[in-house]
């Protein structure tokens, strides 16, 4: 058996008094999509949250597997998750950079890499050869990403006056162009309708398949759950209720539970 | 309908007379002076009854033009309307016509030494905009201390040129190091403050300065000033009347009379080149990725985290730079002046250059000269009418914030664009 991309143990998240996150332990595969479902309040965000570094997790490991290491990101404090690890996330309320435009949002996500190239500025203010090409390639990447999401004609308008489905769309292509190991996304379904959310899928099939990209997911909408998962995680309270493929979880009654009580 | 209009603007002035009456009435009405040692009432009900007229008519007026809508006579759908279209559009310019008109400036007919002086001043308020336009338009980190790295750069400035004797090129960057160094001392504590909280720190390190400058009496003279700065020369070229034997100054060497004029003039072309390197510098680094990450670090922290955008590097850059900005420009005014006091760096320093950054537009550039000139100008103009000319001061704010509520030049253009990058 190949090795996971993701190994999940024992992760313990506290606020206080309050176990958001039990005991939790799941894993997740490389070029495969693993949905995180639950309730509202099971701590589906709280998982993305400790993983991306965003909190620091009470207990547990949380391991990503890459060609020749083993990162565990418990280490690693908020951007260098991003930076170090490889790890790009988005966000249930869509955080772009509302008043800059499409094309910078996509080179803000290439920072990192353009830093460097920059020389940490001093070349870049003298327009080295060297940093001008990685500029350019910068672009194309964006550019590259801005056709698959067919936003290329928008490219110069500022991110906040795209409609809500381009934004979003947007907001994971941004994620993309970090170049990530593992992608989390939190609820990217939200707010659209049938036919965006049908050309979401698209987005993350392609992802996932031509990219091969790991994709964790959080959502509530069921139809794009069912139809793109590959394995899926249910939460409730912060424990792990099942986890199976997404016919399994349709027909668990564990599952049913949790989400619409037992009969009485 | 029309007469029915009429009647209660006429009203509404006449309400908004006894409003002014009630407030100038005891303000500007009642003077109170001094006289062998008692204080007598000296009422100026002349100068109330002006204000007071000219807020009932002006309100009147408003009433009958800018507020009526129905009518498309009124001033906001006309002359507003174009003045905006003219500040959005051509924006660049204005620029070009301000940097020719401010290069020959000197040579124009009418120019004499008071309005030298005033460009000069007025330049260095551009400089220190376009400075914490770097802290503020760009990074959106509120800094309402930025004084302190004004008076970090004219002390330290000072300090090396009178006790080593360095020249003014060797002292400039250093003055520009030292103020980065405090702008670096300032943004580690205030890493994790945003909004309100940030200004608050930040004013009281701007004060914090200004007392340690005020106190520390070896090192800084405190409130007596510094005085005997070395005036710069001109490449070695020193500017004075009377040269020494032997020596060579700038009229000898250029076999010209003398005349008091040159140094201003060499003032006045050393603060506009300093003023346009910190213009283009910020243009140059807004396109590179520092600069992006500075705009994308205003718009959302947390968004930047997850994208792996380092935030305490990128904060303390933009306050290292717009500091060292500072710096250089605290260099200027302590050569300038020959004469430095803790005096010069009060807070209202930084709450008028905070108003010309805010004013101008957060982040445009050409923005910041605008409201300078326009706020600058205005204080200089009324001048004569002396410390009521902070209303017209505070009557200029207001007006920018009526028209233009988002800064006088608020659009802003993305750094980098896909069709002049892919026709490259």
């Amino acid at each position: 058996m190949s090795q996971k991309l993701l190994d999940v143990e024992n992760l313990t998240m506290k606020f206080g008094g309050l176990v958001a996150i039990d005991n939790l332990s799941f894993s997740a595969d490389k070029d495969k999509i693993t949905s995180i479902i639950g309730p509202n309040g099971a701590g589906k965000t709280t998982v993305f949250n400790c993983l991306t570094g965003f909190y620091k997790a009470t207990a547990g490991s949380m391991f990503l597997n890459k060609k020749n290491e083993r990162l565990n990101l418990r280490k690693f404090s908020d951007f260098k998750v991003a930076q170090k690890a490889g790890v790009a996330r988005t966000f249930q309320n869509i955080r772009l950079f509302p008043q800059m435009s499409v094309l910078e949002n996509l080179m803000v996500a290439q920072h990192n890499k353009l830093m460097d190239a920059s020389g940490f500025t001093i070349l870049g203010l003298f327009n080295s050869p060297s940093f001008v090409k990685k500029e350019k390639e910068a672009v194309e990447i964006s550019k590259y990403w801005l056709d698959i999401i067919g936003l290329t004609h928008r490219a110069d308008d500022d991110a906040g006056d795209l409609p809500y489905g381009d934004q979003r769309k947007l907001e994971i292509v941004r994620a993309m162009c970090i170049n990530p190991h593992l992608l989390c996304l939190d609820e990217p379904a939200a707010g659209l309708n049938a036919k965006e959310s049908a050309e979401l899928n698209k987005l993350l099939l392609f992802i996932k398949n031509e990219k091969k990209t790991g994709i964790l997911l959080i959502e509530h909408d069921m139809s794009v759950v069912m139809e793109i998962s590959d394995h899926v995680v249910v939460l409730n309270y912060g424990k792990k209720i099942f986890q199976g493929s997404a016919k399994e979880t349709k027909n668990s009654p564990e599952v049913i539970e949790a989400y619409l009580g037992t009969e009485e | 309908m029309e007469k029915k209009f009429f009647q209660t603007s006429i009203k509404d002035s006449l309400f908004t007379g006894l409003i002014a009456l009630a407030l100038f009435g005891p303000i500007v009405g009642l003077r109170t002076v001094a006289k062998n040692e008692v204080l007598e009432v000296h009422p100026k009900w002349f100068i109330v009854l002006i204000i007071v007229v000219v807020c009932a008519v002006g309100r009147f007026l408003t009433n009958l033009y800018v507020y009526n809508r129905d009518q498309k006579t009124g001033i906001q759908s006309s002359i507003g309307k174009s003045i905006s279209n003219f500040l959005d559009t051509k924006g660049y310019q204005i620029a070009l016509t301000a940097i020719i008109f401010s290069v020959i400036f000197p040579f124009l007919p009418f120019t004499d030494r008071y309005l030298m002086d005033i460009a000069i001043m007025m330049l260095t308020y551009i400089m220190l905009g376009w400075g914490l336009n770097i802290v503020i338009g760009l990074a959106g980190l509120l800094d309402l201390g930025y004084v302190a790295f004004y008076a970090v750069g004219a002390y330290s400035y000072a300090l090396f040129a009178i006790h080593f004797g360095w020249s003014f090129w060797i002292c400039l960057p250093i003055a520009g190091i030292f103020a980065a160094m405090f702008g670096v001392l300032l943004g580690f504590p205030v890493l994790r403050l945003r909004g309100d909280y940030l200004a608050i720190v930040t004013l009281a390190f701007g004060e914090m300065i200004r007392i340690l400058l005020l106190n520390w009496y070896q090192l800084t003279k405190g409130p007596d000033g510094l005085t005997g700065i070395p005036r710069p020369s001109f490449f070695g070229l020193p500017f004075k009347s009377f040269p020494d034997e032997g020596e060579q100054t700038f009229h000898t060497f250029f076999g010209i009379e003398y005349n008091p004029m040159q140094r201003i003039i060499f003032l006045y072309y050393l603060i506009l080149v300093l003023a346009l390197i910190t213009n283009l510098f910020t243009i140059k680094i807004r396109r590179l990725p520092i600069g992006r990450a500075w705009e994308a670090l205003r718009e959302d922290e947390i968004a930047c985290k997850s994208l792996g955008v380092n935030p305490r590097n990128t904060k303390l850059t933009a306050f290292a730079i717009g500091a060292m900005f500072g710096g250089f420009a605290g260099s200027f005014f302590a050569t300038r002046q020959a004469f430095i006091s803790p005096e010069s760096f009060t807070f209202i320093e930084s709450a008028i250059i905070v108003a010309i950054v805010v004013l101008g537009g957060m982040g445009s550039q050409t923005g910041v000269v605008l409201a300078t000139v326009f706020l600058i100008g205005l204080i200089e103009v009324f001048r004569d009418f002396e410390s009521y000319r902070m209303i017209a001061f505070g009557g200029a704010m207001v007006l920018i914030m009526i028209f233009r509520p988002r800064g006088i030049l608020a659009t802003r253009k993305p750094t980098i664009t896909l069709e002049k990058s892919s026709s490259k």
